[in-house]
């Protein structure tokens, strides 16, 4: 098990601005990928990358740069695969996801299997207190920013290749590239965080924001501000948990998303528990 | 513009014809496109859209270019809890022309409106598309194509599954389409609908059983040829060595 941090440390200030960043870069994607209904492709790609990982472990040590440029590889490969596994028409996209991300995952614990390393393996899929460097800070500020920016260029075309993807096709924009592009930036998202929030985690934090905000908006653009809003302050106020408890941050940001999720589904404004109490009065239209 | 003209074309998927060698030509004006089920209409349409490309032989665009085609296919896919709203539904119909990083201003939004309203649906702009109904997305979808400007518009089953005043609405409006320069091709199976308003008809059945004048081609004997003709999937199949039969009619 890895050790919680404290308040006093500068890693609590680090991985309070890293998750902030995160949530800034992950959570409009978690709100694309539930709309897309491709809720457990993040869940795929985050098992995907431990392959990468492992081997620059192997390779070079805990040295913080290499696992995560080898994370960062296998996550691209793996949704350049996929992506390209899919285009053939032969199997849905998240069959193809299942096909590689199992076969990644067999890969990741027999390479950290043979060293003895389970432990780490652990820290990668669940994090570890303290690993949110100035490095890792930097990367999710780097992916959080690419993620808006890309966002900002091409929302309209990421829209259109998922609401209808025949007509994105008919009218000759390049949708399976903006397709990868979205997978990519996926990845790049789950890498920054995966190494001090696990790769779970991480995915827990891009999700369940998402999921949350549908409670909340009817729009893409309602839901995915709302799901930053609701991702930071889970990051926060998890981390803070964390903190005071001795827990670990991961665990405890999923958490508080989770209950912000629950929070949601009880007293939504758009489709809440309460909104729809049996017995209620319907509405003139 | 001219002829959309088609060389022999066979679309179909994998290896397996769904229509077979054909060549013709769809003049300007409204041509139906109509025969039995599994006949190979909604191939030949999405041969034409580009989403599908042929077998084998070549369909001749007339130097269209992919904006210049619209394309509603019967199974449009959209995803009605995807999270976007009528507005934003028909706005997409600006994207071929603006391409991925063109914006949408305000000139833009009030020819989205007047499509809207073209086609009655004002007042629906911010409405999510997963509350609206069915008849409603088509009439939505109409506003798309216009909002589109297409030169040759592809219709595929546009008028199944909905009233018969949003029938006549959407009819009325596909009439002005060829007074406006633009070429309409249309699969129905409604032969009534298709002898009022299409003066061009091609019958398939997996190949031009005909093509031509409507009262030509959807004569009775060239009906029931078709039904007879249509469906065969064969997964032991010889290739075929046909040649092209030229334009039936």
């Amino acid at each position: 098990m890895t050790e919680a941090f404290s308040l006093s440390d500068a890693g609590f200030r680090s991985a309070a601005a890293g998750a902030l960043a995160l949530a800034f870069g992950g959570a409009p994607l978690g709100v694309l990928l539930i709309a897309r209904r491709m809720s457990l492709v993040g869940d795929a790609l985050s098992h995907g990358i431990l392959p990468g990982a492992a081997i620059a472990y192997l390779l070079f040590g805990r040295d913080p740069a290499a696992l995560t440029i080898g994370a960062l590889l296998a996550g691209l490969v793996l949704a350049a695969a996929s992506s390209l596994l899919a285009r053939t028409g032969r199997l849905p996209e998240d069959a193809s996801f299942a096909v590689f991300y199992l076969s990644a995952l067999a890969l990741g614990v027999l390479l950290m299997g043979r060293q003895q390393n389970l432990e780490v393996l652990h820290e990668m899929l669940f994090g570890a207190a303290g690993a949110m460097g100035r490095d890792a800070v930097v990367l999710s500020a780097v992916a959080a920013t690419a993620t808006l920016v890309a966002m900002a260029l091409f929302i309209r075309g990421f829209l259109a290749e998922s609401a209808d993807p025949v007509f994105t096709r008919s009218v000759g924009v390049q949708a399976r590239a903006l397709h990868l592009l979205l997978m990519m930036l996926v990845a790049l998202n789950l890498v920054a965080g995966f190494r001090a929030f696990g790769a779970l985690m991480t995915v827990g934090l891009m999700m369940i924001p998402a999921a949350a905000a549908r409670f909340w908006a009817k729009g893409y653009g309602g839901q995915a501000a709302i799901a930053v809003l609701i991702s930071a302050t889970a990051s926060l106020a998890g981390l803070l948990v964390a903190a005071w408890k001795g827990i670990e941050p991961g665990a405890a940001m999923t958490l508080s998303a989770a209950s912000l999720f629950a929070l949601s589904g009880i007293f939504g404004r758009v489709g809440g528990l309460v909104q729809n109490l049996p017995g209620r009065a319907h509405l003139e239209a | 513009m001219g002829a959309v003209r088609l060389h022999d074309v066979t679309l179909g998927y994998e290896r397996h014809p769904a229509v077979h060698h054909l060549e013709g030509a769809f003049e300007a004006g409204i041509t139906a496109v109509v025969g039995p089920n599994g006949s190979g209409k909604s191939t030949l349409l999405k041969g034409m859209a580009g989403v599908l490309p042929p077998l084998s032989g070549r369909i001749e665009l007339d130097g269209l270019a992919r904006p210049d085609i619209a394309y509603l296919p019967q199974d449009h896919g959209i995803d009605r809890h995807f999270p976007i709203t009528v507005e934003d539904l028909v706005a997409l119909g600006l994207m071929g022309r603006r391409g991925l990083f063109g914006g949408v201003g305000p000139a833009d939004r009030a020819r989205v409106h007047e499509a809207l309203s073209a086609v009655g649906m004002e007042g629906f702009e911010g409405r999510a598309i997963g509350s609206i109904s069915g008849g409603q997305l088509q009439r939505a979808l109409f506003a798309r194509v216009l909002v589109q400007d297409a030169r040759l518009i592809l219709l595929d089953e546009p008028f199944s599954a909905i009233d018969a005043r949003t029938t006549a609405d959407l009819i009325a409006l596909v009439r002005r389409w060829p007074g406006e320069g633009r070429t309409v091709v249309m699969v129905l199976h409604d032969l009534d609908l298709v002898r009022s308003a299409c003066p061009q008809a091609l019958l398939l059945a997996r190949e031009a059983v005909a093509w031509g004048p409507t009262d030509e081609a959807l004569t009775p004997e060239r009906l029931l040829r078709a039904r007879r003709l249509s469906e065969a999937w064969n997964d032991q199949a010889p290739v075929c060595h046909a040649h092209s039969p030229g334009a039936a009619s």
